[in-house]
């Protein structure tokens, strides 16, 4: 009797408590901050449609074009001459009142616009064990992302800033591959606060970030305009995927998303 | 004063485009305007009044403003040689009560109509989000000729444009070596010149000029309005299966829950 009941106890222990044990020793889904603090500003990338893009100060140097014999050289900030007697500020309250300060006038004519800095190359997590060689990529017919197919590569979005710039510049990689095994991506699901990135571009540079938040977020809420803003402080965002596998979409349901800030 | 007509007119379709801009955009400021200002017409610079306050000096032929963001309202705008004595003579253009309507986004154009005569046009800028990847190129005939088609590897992609129409496409970001020919024919007015559509940005190219002042050129003006990437796939094996217990802990739990069950059932035999 008395070791049919120890029997018992002990099964019963053991049959919740190991599936306890487990999820009680995992680690957690996400660490440090939230994705959405850490990342850019409130700023929707579709609210500010007026930014010029080509680069502001461009001084019209460049004017390698031909077809402009006629045109000057662009104005500098052509300072507004206040109306007679305006005295000198042109901020004077007027009815409809003309914007402060000079209106900056720049050549139309068809800019060679300036080499961007040097793409990435290789992305590295010591104490991760990654370490991947980073292609150029852009995004898939249905709008998606482009991702290296092979899981040893990770994919770093061009159309976005470089590592170092303003704003988040984005490096994704396949966690697993059903041929193919683990990814270059999978140890990302134990980044912590405080690991060292490293990105190597192209021409040997090398740019040093450290792990601020780590955050497992379902697909469907994914806040896409923050993450890959082209404004704000620089960020090194890396994504893989986590969370649970959904066979019937040969996909999982969640992204792990790593931001990473700049180390001075 | 033709001129001042149809500038009356095109106002009239800012009004109307601009109402339809900011349903567009809601986010846009409410009770601002975003205007730039392109000089189009050959060999004369010019100065700027807007409600009788100078708003650009000595503007050059050729050359652009930055955005500017103006209180939404009626402003009185007169374009006089940069040369005359300020604020004084008689303006080579004007036009009053023009209507700029909150959240719209505008570009005014002064240029040249195929008979070579100087006008006001207003175009109302497309700002709405470009795709992820892709590029929105406008093309704008202001030039003194008659209609042209705008090519873009020597094929034809904006065919029969008029002065002061526009074509708009959506095209795979990247560069692009334009040309623009008189229509229906290879005769070369404009160009080859490589232009780069930068991905997410609207890039605006305006022909200008005349025949007899200097010949055509292409003024260029881009528009930021980039999107977001629909989502980041990222694997399709399940190896790293973050629902399921794995299987070796899996098979001990059972062994324990079998474990309490045959205890159980002993226990019971026993007692009964």
């Amino acid at each position: 009797m008395r070791p049919a009941a120890a029997t018992a106890v002990l099964g019963v222990a053991l049959a919740v408590g190991v599936p306890t044990a487990w999820g009680l020793t995992r680690p957690p889904a996400s660490v440090g901050a939230s994705v959405e603090q850490v990342i850019g500003t409130a700023t929707a990338p579709s609210s500010s449609p007026t930014a010029p893009t080509s680069p502001a100060p461009a001084p019209s140097t460049s004017r390698a074009v031909p077809s402009s014999p006629t045109a000057p050289p662009s104005q500098a900030p052509s300072s507004q001459a206040p109306a007679p007697g305006a005295g000198q500020g042109s901020d004077t309250a007027e009815p409809a009142p003309l914007p402060a300060g000079g209106i900056t006038v720049r050549d139309a004519a068809p800019q060679v616009i300036p080499a961007a800095a040097p793409a990435p190359a290789r992305l590295t997590v010591p104490t991760l064990g990654v370490d991947a060689a980073v292609d150029a990529v852009g995004v898939e017919p249905d709008g998606q992302m482009t991702v290296p197919a092979e899981v040893e590569r990770v994919g770093w979005y061009r159309f976005g800033p470089v590592p170092g710039v303003a704003g988040s510049a984005v490096i994704a990689g396949h966690v697993d591959s059903r041929t193919q095994g683990l990814g270059a991506m999978a140890p990302l699901r134990e980044a912590a606060p405080g690991d060292e990135v490293l990105v190597t571009d192209a021409v040997g540079g090398t740019t040093r970030w450290r792990v601020v938040a780590r955050e497992l977020i379902s697909k469907q809420v994914l806040p896409l305009d923050r993450i890959f803003s082209r404004d704000g402080p620089p960020r090194l965002t890396l994504i893989t995927c986590g969370g649970p596998f959904l066979p019937e979409f040969g996909s999982y349901r969640d992204n792990v998303v790593v931001v990473a800030e700049p180390v001075p | 004063m033709n001129s001042i007509r149809t500038f009356s007119r095109a106002a009239g379709a800012v009004g109307v485009a601009g109402a339809l801009v900011l349903v567009a955009t809601p986010a846009a400021a409410a009770d601002t305007a975003t205007v730039s200002v392109l000089h189009a017409v050959p060999d004369t610079p010019v100065d700027v009044y807007a409600n009788g306050e100078r708003l650009l000096d000595d503007f050059q032929p050729g050359t652009l403003t930055d955005p500017l963001q103006l209180p939404a309202g009626s402003y009185d705008l007169a374009v006089f040689p940069a040369d005359a004595a300020d604020g004084s003579g008689t303006p080579l253009l004007s036009a009053n009560g023009v209507a700029v309507p909150a959240g719209a986004n505008a570009t005014v154009v002064a240029h040249l109509k195929e008979d070579g005569t100087p006008v006001l046009t207003p175009f109302v800028n497309d700002v709405s989000a470009v795709p992820a990847g892709q590029a929105r190129v406008t093309v704008r005939h202001t030039a003194a000729a008659p209609a042209v088609d705008v090519r873009a590897g020597g094929t034809p992609v904006a065919p029969g444009l008029t002065n002061p129409n526009e074509a708009t496409l959506t095209v795979p970001a990247g560069t692009v070596s334009a040309d623009v020919v008189l229509a229906g024919t290879s005769t070369v007015a404009i160009g080859p010149a490589d232009l780069e559509l930068a991905e997410g940005t609207s890039t605006i190219v305006y022909a200008w000029g005349a025949a007899d002042k200097g010949g055509f050129k292409l003024a260029v003006q881009t528009i930021s309005s980039h999107s977001a990437p629909s989502g980041v796939p990222g694997g399709t094996a399940g190896l790293v299966d973050d629902a399921a217990l794995p299987m070796p802990l899996m098979a001990l739990s059972v062994a324990g829950l079998v474990a309490a069950g045959a205890g159980a059932l002993r226990l019971a035999r026993s007692r009964g």
